[in-house]
């Protein structure tokens, strides 16, 4: 009888949140349904033919009908930007660790890095296909050069924003600067370095289909390309659509790795 | 029946003279073109509790830290059982406890409290170090508390855990800057009776840096109070009530009179002073 009220509590709780995930769902739901019921609807009403813009069951159909390339495809980027991704993240904390450890070696990397950093990296993509080849090799280098740098920062800020009387207690116990690298400055910079990390799996998607613009006979991009010259327009809608679904598909995988990595930094705001 | 008692000690002498653990003769410190010490002459006997009490730019935390041995004293000498600062804290004869208590969020408490003697001693396994956090942990009056990580832990706790961090490498000296600062009156009041049991259970020398008359007079045995522009000791007062005191100390017609004195002295020390 006197758990009665506590139980209803906790079921009312779980109602409450229920509602409230859904209450925070469903106006993005309900506007993506409306605009493609706007959209179908515009496309037959005004004829619009199929190869500017495609109406969504068309899409759907091209997809099904296609699902076999689609799917071998979407493994190819997938794996692109997966190994891609891994190599910028590792490279990105090597040369964050190389600046921060090394004082003389950061002050010559760090404007170095920068200064690359404003280079159009996408206009890189013709010279790495010439150097590398069309295989594996230019998509993985296209997109270590797009996404290690928010890596590469974001750790950094970390690892230079630790308050300076901690370091004081360190110095006063004699630590040395690799201890203070490792015990301290590493482990207080990963939810900075995580929050990089996020970004530079959005910047992977990203490199990987550049690349296979710039010249591939594979994956997602190339699908987009070829399609287009063959005016199958409904074909590259659907290939877009699996290149966001990767894309979000990469973002959340990093985002789940966050809540391993350091369960104890700060979370951003449920509501 | 209690004034009598304070009385009776009252008439002791002010306070018993034991080896002197700490002393500093004409140190002045020079940092960025500005005087901010002037040569400060300061002992502090061994098992002694001794507050440093002055306006914000006195330079009184710039005079722990040279006690700490994290800046170098532009001139004069620092002696911490004869040996240097810096040998001093290499030996582990000094602890440090800053306003924020600077936990490693990722850690729990008894790791927290154990990770600077980690640092120091090389030497101890993990198991070694988890019972000596845990000892430290208990000695601080957080016994139960650890397993959290610091997000879990009130102000209070948090500094607490500092102070048992701090007391893991068994020091000679506690160097503690405005410890309480971040926190509320009431909290405030019990990390410092806390801490006056502490300094009795362990019999370390303590040297306080505080803003706060009440805690320097309810804690300490000693308060010298700093002046601004340079930042000199501008008057030394010894406070004679007897040990061990607890919170109702500040009921005391002494202690009231002691605020007063003090009050009156801190006053003065907010007037620049020239160079004499």
């Amino acid at each position: 009888m006197s758990d009665q009220p506590i139980t209803n509590r906790s079921e009312s709780r779980l109602a409450s949140s229920w509602s409230a995930a859904t209450s925070s769902w469903l106006p993005a739901v309900i506007l993506l349904l409306a605009t493609i019921v706007v959209w179908e609807a515009a496309v037959r009403i005004f004829a619009i033919s199929a190869f500017i813009i495609p109406a969504p069951t068309e899409i759907a159909k091209s997809l099904v009908a296609q699902w076999g390339t689609l799917m071998q495809a979407t493994l190819v980027t997938a794996g692109e930007i997966l190994f891609g991704f891994l190599v910028s993240v590792v490279v990105g904390i090597a040369i964050a660790l190389v600046i921060v450890r090394f004082d003389w070696l950061g002050r010559a990397l760090y404007p170095l890095v920068v200064l690359f950093q404003n280079v159009p990296k996408v206009a890189l993509a013709p010279i790495f296909i010439l150097w590398f080849g069309y295989g594996l090799a230019p998509k993985i280098g296209l997109i270590l050069v797009i996404a290690f740098f928010p890596v590469t920062l974001s750790m950094l800020a970390g690892m230079q924003s630790v308050d300076r009387s901690l370091l004081s207690l360190m110095n006063s116990v004699g630590a040395s600067p690799t201890q203070i690298l490792f015990r301290i400055r590493v482990p207080h910079s990963l939810p900075n370095l995580m929050a990089g990390t996020k970004i530079a799996a959005t910047l992977s998607v990203i490199g990987a289909i550049v690349g296979e613009f710039a010249g591939a006979s594979d994956g997602l991009g190339y699908v987009i390309q070829f399609a287009s010259t063959q005016l199958d327009t409904a074909l590259v809608f659907a290939a877009l659509l699996l290149v966001s679904v990767l894309g979000i598909a990469f973002y959340y995988a990093a985002e789940i790795l966050e809540r391993i990595v350091v369960p104890w930094a700060p979370k951003f705001s449920q509501a | 029946m209690r004034v009598e008692t304070i009385r009776a000690a009252g008439g002791r002498p002010a306070h018993i003279r034991h080896d002197d653990l700490i002393s500093a003769k004409g140190v002045s410190v020079v940092m960025a073109r500005q005087l901010v010490l002037q040569n400060i002459d300061l002992s502090v006997p061994k098992g002694s509790f001794v507050s440093l009490i002055g306006p914000s730019g006195c330079g009184k935390s710039t005079l722990l830290k040279v006690l700490a041995g994290l800046v170098d004293p532009t001139s004069g000498s620092v002696s911490i059982a004869g040996l240097s600062p810096v040998e001093a804290a290499r030996k582990r004869m000094i602890g440090l406890v800053f306003q924020d208590a600077n936990l490693l969020p990722w850690k729990n408490a008894v790791d927290n409290a154990s990770m600077l003697l980690g640092i120091a001693d090389r030497s101890l396994s993990r198991a070694d170090l988890k019972a000596r956090g845990q000892e430290m942990l208990e000695l601080v009056g957080l016994g139960d508390s650890a397993h959290k990580r610091p997000n879990e832990l009130s102000g209070g706790m948090r500094q607490r855990v500092a102070i048992a961090r701090a007391l893991a490498l068994d020091p000679a000296v506690l160097l503690m800057d405005e410890p309480f600062g971040a926190l509320d009156a009431i909290t405030r009041d019990q990390m410092g009776q806390s801490l006056l049991e502490i300094w009795q259970r362990t019999g370390k020398t303590i040297v306080l840096v505080t803003h706060s008359i009440d805690e320097a007079i309810h804690l300490s045995r000693h308060v010298h109070v700093l002046g601004i522009k340079p930042g000199r000791i501008t008057e030394s007062l010894d406070i004679g009530l007897p040990y061990p005191r607890d919170l109702s100390v500040t009921e005391d017609p002494e202690f009231v009179r002691l605020v007063v004195q003090l009050r009156t002295m801190l006053r003065a020390s907010h007037q620049p002073g020239g160079a004499s």
